[in-house]
């Protein structure tokens, strides 16, 4: 499958999915369903790979993308916010998405994979929580936590339609391109709770931004690995590379600027 | 006083409600430590778990199984809860039946993943059963409540919106939710569909002059008896039906006008509860309610006589009355 075509398939659906969850008085309010690119490319991944595929499974890779969306929207609820309409409205898009994903699911008489994604829901809420817990966590606690809020939906999505081979180059780039928000976020002083708990286990700003460029670059290795496992072919490869998790070898950079 | 003869009339169901309280507490233990407090704090503030109650009584006009009602009665709990705590985001609320919200305890964040936290319980529960118009219920109620909150916030500071505004946000708000909790009760312990639908439309119409009397309440009652500020609708900007009633009388009207949308101090929200109280507003939506109230009871009228209909009698009559 050449570039173009897999991302003219990635287009065609977030727009569905778009469609899916419109609402008039959300997108005029809010800033909209979060529907990420590089999750609708692992959603899509066994297709673009010639793995069996149905439009039931696709429909059921759209719910997952919604769910995400829904859970992205009540991550964007802020404490000091005043009554304003658009925080509630925020609210409100994450709970009808979540109806909506639920009903999709009904209609295509797949109520396993809504009791897959409901756990999968747990463990992502849960993980979240835990930024906001007064408990001392390890760093490697902190990385189990993140994982599992960026990787568990579509891990809950490849175990339930068999396509578990994928599953370790997905979490590798996932929390690839979280870790390079990070690291963006920490750069423009912007901290995130991942952030502040890093900052704090690790005691100083500095060894946070060493912290994640080393992992960027780990990752990376990784990730090179792992498309070889999974026997990618050149142009999915090169698109995931390039499109996905483009790199750019930071620490090398970081221990040469001293 | 009043939760006391709400306990009464539960009497028949005690054991049974006492294992869907057990069900709850189970339902929302957590691995994390701070969403398992989150939750307990939530179900323990109580609550007049109507919706278990008129799933239970529902399903006394089929093959009742409580194994089986159980697997319902506690996910549509569940939603409520979860609708509840995100509520409380969504107007800034501090206080819900006296007790702190889980947003003034904690934060908003924790109240947000506390709430996908137990709806995500209450789906893992309800696809332990596998009739698919059980889901198609359940998941375009869900979808409908949202729609009805949504209008609610456009709408809300709207003084001149109809009473069709008001009726259609309340439906959704809150009588869907009771109407698919006696359509469900009916559904699993398989009623036949004459009876399912008369409780549906029982549902639905307790469900309104439940809602209507809970607007009432929110100017008639004191800080006390509602654990949390009389006249919090108004100064949320929920115009709910005794103010719709009570608008027509022009100075009422104009001072309505002048404190909505604005920080009140205590004694100018005292003014302005006041006013409704004393206000046609408050008699003429009790008569909407009761209106509501009877096309229940007859609904109640095609129903197989039994303890069924006649505990369904009794909660009507004290929706109907209550005074919390």
């Amino acid at each position: 499958m050449k570039g173009h075509q897999i991302q003219s398939k990635i287009i065609s659906m977030e727009i569905e999915v778009l469609n899916a969850v419109r609402q008039r008085t959300l997108d005029q309010f809010t800033e909209g369903p979060s529907v990420k690119e590089s999750r609708l490319f692992f959603l899509l991944l066994p297709f673009f790979s010639g793995k069996t595929w149905s439009p039931d499974i696709e429909a059921s890779a759209k719910t997952v993308s919604i769910v995400y969306a829904a859970l992205h929207a009540h991550d964007q609820i802020k404490e000091d916010a005043p009554i304003i309409k658009e925080q509630q409205l925020t609210v409100l898009a994450g709970d009808l998405y979540s109806g909506i994903y639920y009903q999709m699911l009904v209609n295509a008489k797949n109520i396993s994979m809504v009791q897959q994604l409901a756990s999968a829901i747990i463990k992502v809420s849960e993980s979240k929580t835990s930024f906001f817990e007064e408990e001392f966590r390890t760093v490697e606690e902190i990385e189990k936590a993140i994982t599992v809020i960026e990787t568990e939906l579509l891990m809950s999505f490849y175990t339930f339609y068999g396509y578990t081979e994928y599953a370790p180059l997905a979490k590798q780039a996932l929390l690839y391109i979280r870790y390079a928000e990070e690291l963006k976020r920490l750069q423009s002083k912007n901290y995130s709770h991942f952030l502040r708990e890093l900052n704090t286990n690790l005691v100083h700003e500095n060894y946070t931004k060493y912290w994640l460029t080393e992992k960027l670059d780990s990752l990376h290795e990784q990730i090179l690995a792992s498309i070889a496992d999974c026997a990618l072919d050149y142009e999915l490869a090169q698109f995931l590379l390039h499109q996905i998790t483009p790199h750019q070898h930071r620490a090398e950079q970081l221990t040469r600027e001293g | 006083m009043e939760k006391m003869k709400l306990k009464l009339l539960y009497s028949d169901l005690k054991p049974e409600l006492e294992m869907i309280e057990k069900e709850l507490e189970q339902a929302v233990d957590s691995e994390s430590l701070l969403l398992n407090d989150a939750s307990l704090h939530l179900l323990q503030a109580g609550g007049k778990r109507i919706r278990p109650v008129f799933v239970l009584l529902a399903g006394k006009f089929g093959n009742y199984d409580i194994d089986v009602m159980k697997q319902v009665a506690v996910p549509l709990e569940l939603i409520h809860m979860a609708s509840l705590v995100h509520d409380d985001v969504i107007d800034d609320s501090e206080i819900r039946r006296g007790q702190p919200t889980v947003k003034a305890q904690w934060n908003n964040s924790v109240a947000m993943y506390t709430g996908d936290f137990i709806l995500a319980r209450a789906l893992e529960h309800i696809t332990k059963i596998e009739s698919p118009r059980v889901h198609e219920i359940l998941s375009k109620t869900l979808i409908e409540v949202c729609r009805g909150e949504i209008i609610q916030i456009q709408d809300k500071y709207r003084l001149d919106q109809n009473l069709r505004d008001y009726f259609r946000r309340i439906k959704r708000k809150t009588a869907l939710l009771i109407s698919s909790s006696c359509e469900l009760g009916a559904l699993v312990s398989g009623t036949d569909e004459k009876t399912a639908a008369h409780l549906r439309r029982f549902g639905y119409f307790i469900g309104m002059s439940f809602q209507i009397i809970d607007d009432i309440l929110d100017f008639t009652s004191t800080d006390e008896e509602l654990g949390k500020p009389a006249g919090s609708d108004f100064i949320q900007g929920n115009i709910t039906l005794p103010i719709l009633c009570a608008r027509k009388d022009p100075e009422l009207y104009a001072m309505l006008k002048a404190n909505l949308n604005k920080g009140l101090s205590n004694e100018e929200r005292f003014k302005v509860v006041e006013a409704i109280r004393n206000s046609s507003g408050i008699e003429e939506a009790k008569e909407m309610s009761e209106r509501y109230l009877q096309k229940a009871l007859r609904e109640l009228s095609f129903l197989p006589k039994g303890q069924g209909v006649k505990t369904m009698r009794k909660i009507a009559f004290f929706i109907g009355k209550r005074k919390f």
